[in-house]
């Protein structure tokens, strides 16, 4: 019966959900030594900075850390128009009565979850200041609204991502911001360790099919330098395999899913196909 | 032979007239006499009158007789014709070439043919008798081309009298090449190539002719503009885009001085750069030999130690140093030199072949298809092209684990040098059946797809990579001690400069290009003769780094803040018209980029609007029991000012320069970027400022603001964009501190420095040391930031790459490829950064 209203309307699930016994954990392939760091780091309940391009595995990297530690993980993706109440929380009326609303960042830190800021330079400066007294000793969230202060719950920590590319030149956070972080640096994981992501993650995926898109993926990832503003992702590799697992022609899928997303150059999209279609030639 | 008794009695006549004469007649009488008395006499008459008219034009037609008759098997016509030439003076050598194509143009174009081609001839005869002899005298086979027949030599001949009528344009001049012309692009292309000429031939006569003769650039240029193929020109930045993904980049890409006239277009090398033709067959030709070029350079063709070895095999010395000619090792085999170079080439290509593979996926199979598709071989080399061909059949078997083919096995292995394919080729050659090659075209045919003959170019003998290694760490070594022996005697004077010692310091500098060494001693010396004015017209001093001794070095540099003192409003208007487009086009990107950025202001305590969510929130608060501020209004008003930016255009004189692919210079495209960049700013509504600068020497930093922060944009300022060119050098860290300085006062939080610039930090005073200004320019980058001003590098200059990351770091720098793209981009790169 439930399934049926499923489908009829997606599932509701709340923001903070506690990996249940029975649950699968997500697939993540360790690329180095970032899953005893972030264990280390969370032994102590330091706060973590994930630095690294689009579409390398920072998110899956940390829902699969949260699943091994059986942690609520909440998730904020962070924008311009983000202010420290879209955190925090803020009251609002419900018939006469006006009622507080816990933010997501409140929920976390009673809850003792993992809260996740994605691309936390994305929000405006104001809001950032909100997590330095959480991300020191102090490990405290201040609620001015209700002239409350929150001690946080003992499971509590808190992760940011940044993607240190040069569209940010002007937006970086305060160094007084970044030094409250452990940080943890990403890139594209090496070929072999994204050959077994592509065969794990897109079932039916054959060990050629994946080698060459690795392949080229790593030579495309080359020509950063002649414009391009983020290079070929582990993601994209993986939606191209995805394509090619329904049935896509794999140049098509290629020129789909790898080339025409990132660049509108017309000599760059060129150079990227012959990559491609060298490999399938 | 017996004659009727008129022709008898003509046929003496000659006697009288010259004995030579009569001698010639006597041996084609024969075979004119069967056409009958009339014919007969008709022609006796005519070669008496041709003779007396001129002695050369007889002469000319007795001789030309024989074969004529023979071929149009008549007499009449012809005659009539060669008689037709007495109407012009000097008409001899058009007689001359008439009677000697009349023959072969019987014989191509038939009689109804012959007669047109006559006609043509006659009616440039009657307007100029050079043009008519130049007609006449060349070959009919070549006039009428590949296609053949008189409709190919009226196609020839149309335009002519179209250029004729309207630029008074002779025939003469224009033949040769216009057949040129026509066999390389076809006959459509007669037309626009010689209107053209028309008018370079009346600029100048000596220049029209060159461009007649297709020696000439403007009319080498035009025909590889209209050359069918696939452009290399055009794709420049493909191509090194390709190398970069396939080898690594750091090779030196060139378009070769190939012409259509050369044959079949190669790429080549000499182990030093890669020379590309303007056009080939097709796209994968091109991208394969693009492939296989650099794969001679990275799989070391041009190995000394592999070359010496081939040498010392071939029983020949190794010149010691410079270029190395591949000719002693082909002459060896004589007049087989050629068959043997073809040999040797199919070995040593198919070791690169071998090794492009390893780096390139697919590449000999991809060659293999292009060299199958070809159907139609040249006959006079098909075996090399297929022995080829068969090399790479086995390689492929080879490598897919089959069974490996002798002959070629070793050259397929990682470790084989040119070496092991000069004596492959050698083993090849002696037991080799394959034909002789004797004419180019055959040995130009005879290479697959992609592959090019190895030898052509002078070779530059690579040292292998442990042996450079050494020996630039000690090229290095030594500059370095050189320069510290420099540094040690300045050091010990003192830092802050005296007048004299500066002197002394520029005469130790070695001079950088002639002219600009001239100039520069010429200024120091008028600034030695000028009134010391003191310090306040020196400028402002500024520190620079030196990484030898790490430590700043005190007031070391110093920048003078000018005006541009050229405007230029005529240059101005010509650009804005250009770009008018361009322009529109920013605006309104930048327009429909507005509503987010300057988004109404909201939670501000007054304002023309309420905010809804404030109001909510401030009821609900206020009810909970607190007591909010009252901010629930939002207003319209653009933001204030967040960003700052200063727009740094480098003003050296390598902006000077011509492009690369024409189309005027560098500084054209860097006045139309800045000015749009201006017009783009207006728009925006930042607060930005435009500065150039240039440097001579440490003491001389000269920096122009074309825009204070404060100023409003004006026509005077656009007048000074227009007015912009280059001078002197590049010292950029010191340009650097003092835009940081000029932000000072200027209230936004974000402050952007772009730099626009086209080549690395360099002055006059570096000595070589490309380092020092390097690592300057990069603290002066660290001291900026420092400050709260983001620097950020746009150039120009491809090979960028190498130092940018190093000056500016990683993602704080961008290299176009496109200098064209400039104008454009600029004012997007701007918009891009500031969001």
């Amino acid at each position: 019966m439930k399934t049926a209203t499923n489908r009829v309307r997606g599932v509701e699930h709340d923001i903070v959900q506690t990996p249940q016994v029975g649950d699968v954990s997500p697939y993540y392939e360790p690329q180095g030594n970032e899953v005893a760091i972030f264990e280390a780091a969370y032994k102590r309940r330091l706060p973590i900075m994930l630095k690294g391009p689009t579409g390398c595995g920072k998110t899956r990297f940390l829902e699969y850390m949260a699943y091994q530690l059986k942690r609520a993980l909440v998730t904020v993706s962070c924008h311009e128009d983000l202010t420290s109440s879209d955190l925090v929380g803020r009251f609002l009326l419900e018939g006469s009565d006006t009622v507080w609303h816990d933010g997501p960042l409140t929920r976390a830190v009673k809850a003792g979850a993992i809260c996740y800021l994605d691309e936390i330079v994305e929000a405006r400066t104001d809001s950032t200041v909100v997590i330095h007294s959480l991300t020191d000793h102090r490990r405290k969230l201040t609620i001015e609204k209700k002239g409350q202060e929150i001690d946080a719950h003992e499971d509590f920590m808190l992760v940011i991502s940044y993607n240190p590319g040069y569209q940010t030149v002007l937006k970086d956070l305060k160094p007084s911001t970044k030094q409250r972080f452990i940080a943890i640096n990403f890139d594209f994981p090496s070929e072999e360790v994204e050959r077994k992501i592509l065969v794990k993650e897109v079932p039916g995926t054959k060990p050629e099919m994946a080698q060459q898109l690795v392949a080229i993926g790593r030579k495309s990832r080359l020509l950063k330098d002649h414009g391009l503003e983020e290079s070929t992702s582990t993601r994209a590799l993986v939606y191209a395999a995805n394509m090619i697992g329904a049935g896509l022609d794999p140049v098509v899928a290629c020129q789909v899913a790898m080339v025409n997303p990132i660049t509108d150059d017309v000599e760059l999209s060129d150079a990227l196909m012959e990559i491609v279609n060298a490999h399938f030639a | 032979m017996k004659y009727t008794p008129t022709v008898e009695q003509t046929f003496a006549g000659f006697k009288e007239l010259s004995i030579a004469a009569y001698k010639e007649v006597e041996a084609v009488l024969p075979f004119i006499a069967p056409h009958g008395e009339a014919d007969t006499l008709y022609w006796l008459e005519a070669c008496k009158a041709l003779y007396s008219f001129e002695r050369d034009a007889g002469r000319a037609f007795i001789r030309g007789s024989l074969e004529a008759e023979q071929v149009s098997e008549e007499v009449r016509q012809w005659t009539g014709q060669a008689l037709a030439f007495m109407q012009w003076r000097a008409s001899w050598r058009a007689l001359e070439g008439f009677m000697a194509n009349v023959a072969r143009a019987y014989g191509s174009l038939g009689h109804a043919g012959e007669k047109r081609w006559a006609e043509i001839g006659f009616s440039w005869c009657a307007r100029q008798i050079e043009s008519g002899a130049a007609y006449f005298s060349m070959p009919v086979l070549e006039l009428s081309g590949r296609l053949g027949g008189i409709t190919a030599i009226e196609q020839i001949a149309g335009p002519a009298d179209e250029l004729y009528e309207s630029r008074k344009l002779m025939l003469g001049t224009y033949l040769t090449g216009a057949v040129r012309v026509r066999n390389l692009l076809g006959a459509q292309a007669i037309l626009p190539w010689a209107s053209r000429g028309a008018d370079i031939l009346q600029t100048g006569r000596a220049r029209g002719e060159a461009y007649f003769r297709l020696e000439s650039e403007e009319s080498l240029a035009m025909l590889l503009e209209h050359l069918p193929g696939y452009r290399l020109t055009d794709r420049n930045r493909l191509l090194a885009m390709l190398l970069d993904v396939w080898f690594g980049g750091e090779f030196e890409l060139k378009e070769s001085t190939w012409s259509p006239e050369k044959g079949r277009p190669f790429i080549e090398t000499d182990g030093k750069s890669i020379y590309f033709p303007a056009v080939m067959a097709d796209r994968e030709e091109a991208i394969l030999a693009l492939l296989h070029t650099a794969g001679h350079m990275r799989y070391r063709t041009f190995e000394r130690k592999a070359l010496e070895q081939m040498f010392a095999e071939a029983n020949l010395e190794f010149p010691k140093a410079g270029a190395v000619s591949w000719a002693p090792l082909f002459i060896k085999y004589g007049d087989d030199a050629l068959r043997f170079q073809l040999l040797f080439d199919i070995c040593e290509d198919l070791r690169i072949d071998a090794g492009v593979q390893r780096n390139v996926p697919n590449y000999l199979k991809r060659m293999r298809n292009a060299a199958r598709t070809l159907n139609t071989r040249h006959s006079g080399s098909a075996a090399y092209y297929d022995l080829a061909l068969e090399s790479i059949e086995a390689a492929l078997v080879q490598l897919a684990g089959g069974a490996a083919d002798e002959r070629f096995a070793e050259l397929l292995v990682p470790g084989a040098t040119v070496a092991d394919a000069y004596r492959a080729a050698a083993k090849l050659y002696n037991g080799t059946t394959l034909p002789p090659v004797t004419d180019l075209e055959a040995f130009q045919a005879a290479y697959l797809p992609g592959r090019s003959p190895n030898a052509t170019r002078l070779a530059h003998p690579q040292e292998s990579d442990e042996q450079s290694d050494q020996q630039q760490a000690g090229a290095e070594q030594q500059s370095e001690e050189q320069e510290e022996g420099g540094e040690e005697t300045e050091a010990s004077k003192n830092a802050e400069s005296g007048e004299q010692q500066e002197d002394g310091e520029k005469q130790e500098v070695p001079s950088y290009g002639d002219s600009s060494g001239q100039s520069a001693r010429a200024s120091g010396q008028s600034d030695k003769e000028g009134p010391n004015t003191g310090s306040s017209d020196k400028g402002i001093p500024y520190p620079e780094w030196d990484y030898r001794e790490s430590r700043y070095k005190r007031n070391w540099s110093w920048v003078q803040e000018k005006r541009l003192a050229e405007s230029n409003m005529g240059e101005t208007n010509r650009l804005m018209k250009q770009y008018e487009m361009a322009l529109k086009r920013l605006k309104k990107a930048i327009q429909s980029q507005k509503p987010t950025r300057s988004a109404p202001l909201t939670q501000q305590l007054d304002g023309d609007d309420m905010d809804l969510n404030a109001v909510v929130s401030y009821v609900a608060e206020k009810r909970a029991g607190q007591s909010p501020r009252p901010a629930i209004y939002k207003r319209r008003e653009i933001r204030q000012r967040e960003v700052a930016v200063t727009l740094l255009a480098d003003m050296s004189t390598s902006i000077m320069q011509h492009l690369p692919e024409g189309g005027g210079r560098l500084v054209d495209r860097i006045r139309a970027g800045v000015l749009l960049f201006a017009e783009s700013m207006e728009e925006v509504g930042d607060a930005y400022s435009i500065a150039g600068f240039c440097s001579k020497y440490r003491d001389n930093v000269s920096y122009y603001t074309l825009k204070g922060f404060n100023e409003k944009m004006s026509d005077e300022i656009r007048a000074q964009i227009g007015g912009m060119s280059g001078r002197l050098a590049t010292r950029m860290g010191a340009a650097i501190r003092h835009a940081t300085a000029s932000f000072e006062g200027v209230e936004s939080r974000r402050r952007l420095l772009l730099l626009l610039s086209d080549g690395r930090p360099e002055d006059y005073d570096d000595g070589g040391d490309r380092r020092y200004l390097h690592e300057d320019t990069r603290m002066a980058v660290k001291e900026a930031v420092a400050k709260g001003v983001h620097p950020f590098c746009v150039t120009v200059d491809t090979m960028a790459n190498q130092y940018l990351p190093q000056i500016f770091g990683p993602g704080h720098y961008l290299v176009l490829d496109h200098i064209n793209s400039l104008p454009n981009k600029l004012p997007e790169i701007y918009l891009r950064l500031r969001r």
